[in-house]
């Protein structure tokens, strides 16, 4: 999977983030447009979005705060994924200490913790986290089709009162997830198919001979 | 030429001369008529031997001597600092001027090593500093900036070490800059005044510049996809020079990127570089080579990308410890060392991020060397302040793009916390370890099961049940990362890195193993050849 460019990244950008004219702060207003239609359309490009983290790290004044919260919750929807901690990186000191990036790191640290049922408690629990998250469609959404995945990795079945936890999902709406997800579930318990992640099989590796070790026996044989 | 054997027994003669006043030959006088009793003074203070060294030097640079200039560059200059210039600095660039005909691109070239020294053996001034600098700023728009390419050739090893020495400078004035406290108001005044001195963007201009004359990565391209190399390279990039000084500037960006924190992009500096292949163009010098392997190995751990970190620390680690004998004897011994220590360092940390089977030779270099601290970093409660000693050690000296705000009063400034880039990195790095801190010692019980159930793995580890299904969430999501497979360094594919797996079944865990089989393969393909070399022998002396 070459994650680091999405289909929808239109020419411009990539035009733009390949060559120099990354560097100049005149370009922000087109990479934060672009990030203002990712965050509309549930689209991700990470690497245009720590594009415009570069220009504000380099001219300071260019900051625009909301900008920097959106790209962080844009980030938080691609977890396990490194591009949070890779935006963290990129911000100063002063600014990881301050909010809105205290709150939006608890809610990493949850999340990279699968913590997941604490994660919704401490979500649902005080209403600065929808507003920090509001101009990103479809952020629960994100976050739950990432657990969905965490938890098909690991479980082949799990108790759907479990799995409701996780998802911050109950009776219809739980049931209709796990429909579309592919799931089935009976008395209580959820059956996750098996998928090359959640089979645990013990595998021996056997080695592979490539066919350039074997030019050499090869050349012996037309010399005969 | 033998050269070292002239400096020894020109030594002896020096003593004299250092000691009385010099008797001026014929040509040291007219050039002295010609430059007056000014740089009289510091003219005696340079001993016979230096002043035949630079006038060699000169000579060398003008003919384009370049196995002449290896000599001078990496023997004799480093054998006369040792000699003489070990507590103070070269001779005043002014003062040798009159040996060369005052040339001055040999200056600029002769500065480079004047401030060079001056960082490595004393304490750079901020004179020094901004000139440095400046003499940069007059090398690079030399040959940037003439008309049509120059017809300088130096040695790979100066090239690199210009790009390398260029960017160390860099990073050692953004932390000078950074603290203000023990400034004096005029030292601040010219800061503020002089702030497009070793600013990023200059820097980042010279390494772009240089990539763009020489058309390197047009260069790398034809050579990766094949095509007309001349076309390719044009009037610029087809001199080694030139050639040189790009290639040498992406490693340069690969490392300022890091610096910056900025790893995403340091990786996507080297798309066109193809790291696995023989011969590419960083090995031709050492210190390059290294210093490659070292920023991508870093820039893939901070990426967690730990696997393919591990790939490339053992891959260098190997390559220095065969090549051990060999550059033993070059002057940058010690600095390939302490890479090569500090990347033990890192190693220790992503074997324990990322649990895998290393080369052998690697393993037990690292059991000697963090024997103690790789215990550690497995255990729960001794980890955290190992991964934060470790990583301080091995990690590079991160940089503040902008320095403090100078336009503040200076009873502000003087109040501010400074922003330390390294604390800060550590601490985010730091933060995300401690997430995975408990999957050690998980996984060392996983290993002695193949099912169990998770109340009894849960008392085990004095965890909540529901504790216990986080964290074997969490193993299994760190359990697979992106690995790269082929194309650029930044490409992957999600992979199982762990030899060990597991699945949930409501509240039974299944855990399964993935063995190595044996491997006949070379066994066999040895045998075939050495039973062919018999044969193929009996064959000769039967028909002798």
């Amino acid at each position: 999977m070459a994650r680091s460019t999405p289909s929808t990244r239109p020419e411009v950008i990539q035009s733009l983030i390949d060559g120099v004219d990354r560097y100049n702060p005149d370009n922000v207003s087109i990479l934060e447009e672009y990030l203002a239609t990712q965050c509309a359309n549930k689209e991700c490009d990470a690497m245009a979005n720590l594009a415009i983290l570069k220009l504000y790290q380099f001219n300071a004044h260019l900051t625009n705060d909301q900008v920097v919260n959106n790209i962080l919750v844009k980030a938080l929807t691609t977890l396990p994924e490194p591009d949070f901690n890779l935006c963290l990186y990129l911000l100063n000191e002063q600014m990881v200490a301050e909010e809105p990036v205290v709150h939006l790191v608890a809610l990493q640290d949850l999340i990279e913790q699968a913590r997941f049922a604490e994660f919704w408690r401490v979500y649902e629990g005080d209403d600065i986290y929808k507003e920090l998250t509001s101009e990103v469609v479809g952020f629960e959404d994100s976050i739950r089709a990432n657990i969905a995945n965490a938890v098909a990795m690991t479980f082949q079945s799990i108790e759907t009162e479990n799995l409701g936890s996780y998802l911050h999902l109950k009776g219809q709406a739980l049931s209709d997830f796990v429909k579309a997800q592919g799931w089935s579930e009976a008395n209580g318990v959820v059956s996750i198919p098996v998928n090359k992640d959640n089979e645990a099989k013990t595998t021996v590796l056997t080695e592979n001979i490539k066919f350039e070790q074997l030019t050499k026996i090869i050349g012996h044989s037309n010399d005969a | 030429m033998n050269y070292d054997e002239e400096i020894d027994i020109a030594s002896e003669v020096d003593l004299v001369v250092n000691a009385y006043p010099v008797q001026d030959d014929g040509l040291d006088e007219e050039l002295l008529a010609a430059d007056q009793t000014t740089q009289q003074y510091q003219e005696v203070l340079i001993p016979e031997v230096v002043k035949n060294f630079i006038m060699l030097f000169h000579r060398s640079v003008l003919e384009n001597n370049v196995y002449e200039l290896q000599q001078i560059y990496e023997h004799s200059f480093n054998k006369l600092t040792e000699k003489f210039y070990l507590n103070e600095s070269w001779p005043e660039p002014e003062a040798i001027s009159p040996l060369v005909n005052d040339d001055q691109v040999f200056l600029t070239l002769y500065r480079e090593l004047f401030y060079r020294h001056i960082y490595s053996r004393l304490t750079p001034t901020m004179e020094h500093r901004f000139h440095s600098y400046e003499n940069y700023c007059d090398l690079f728009n030399y040959i940037l900036n003439s008309e049509g390419p120059v017809a300088l050739e130096l040695p790979n090893q100066w090239l690199w070490d210009i790009i390398d020495e260029f960017i160390y400078q860099f990073q050692s004035f953004c932390n000078y800059r950074n603290r203000i406290k023990n400034k004096t108001p005029e030292e601040l005044a010219l800061l503020r005044d002089n702030s497009q001195i070793w600013s990023c963007y200059s820097v980042l201009n010279v390494l772009y510049s240089l990539i763009q004359k020489s058309r390197i990565t047009e260069q790398l391209l034809v050579s990766k996809n094949g095509g007309d190399m001349v076309e390719a390279a044009g009037e610029y990039g087809s001199r080694p020079l030139y050639k040189m000084l790009g290639y040498f500037s992406i490693v340069g960006l690969l490392r300022v990127h890091c610096l910056l924190g900025d790893f995403t992009l340091a990786l996507k500096m080297m798309e066109n570089i193809e790291l696995n292949k023989k011969q590419a163009l960083f090995a031709r010098v050492t210190a390059c080579h290294v210093t490659t392997y070292y920023y991508v190995g870093f820039a893939y751990m901070m990426m967690r990308r730990y696997a393919d970190a591990i790939k490339a620390f053992s891959h260098i680690l190997t390559f220095i410890n065969r090549t051990k004998q060999y550059h033993s004897r070059s002057y940058q011994h010690d600095q390939i060392n302490k890479k090569g220590d500090q990347m033990y360092a890192l190693l220790a940390m992503c074997v324990t991020l990322c649990p895998t089977r290393l080369d052998e030779n690697i393993h037990s270099q690292l059991k000697e060397k963090y024997a103690d601290q790789s215990t550690k970093l497995s255990k729960a409660d001794e980890a955290m302040p190992i991964f934060e000693e470790l990583f301080l050690f091995a990690c590079p000296k991160f940089i503040s793009p902008n320095g403090p705000n100078l336009d503040e009063d200076p009873e502000v400034l003087n109040s501010m916390t400074v922003f330390e880039p390294v604390q800060h990195y550590t601490k985010i790095f730091l933060a995300e370890v401690r997430n995975s801190i408990l999957l050690p010692t998980l996984r060392s019980y996983l290993k002695l099961y193949t099912t169990m159930g998770n109340a009894k793995l849960a008392s085990f580890l004095e965890v909540e049940p529901e504790q216990l299904r986080t964290l074997l969430m969490m193993a299994k999501i760190r359990s697979r990362q992106i690995k790269w497979v082929e194309g650029t360094l930044l490409e992957g594919e999600y992979q199982g890195t762990s030899d060990l797996d597991f699945c949930l079944r409501e509240d039974m865990i299944h855990v399964s193993e993935a063995k190595v089989g044996r491997r006949y393969g070379d066994w066999f393909l040895r045998n075939i050849n050495k039973f062919q070399d018999i044969l193929g022998g009996l064959e000769l002396t039967s028909k002798a």
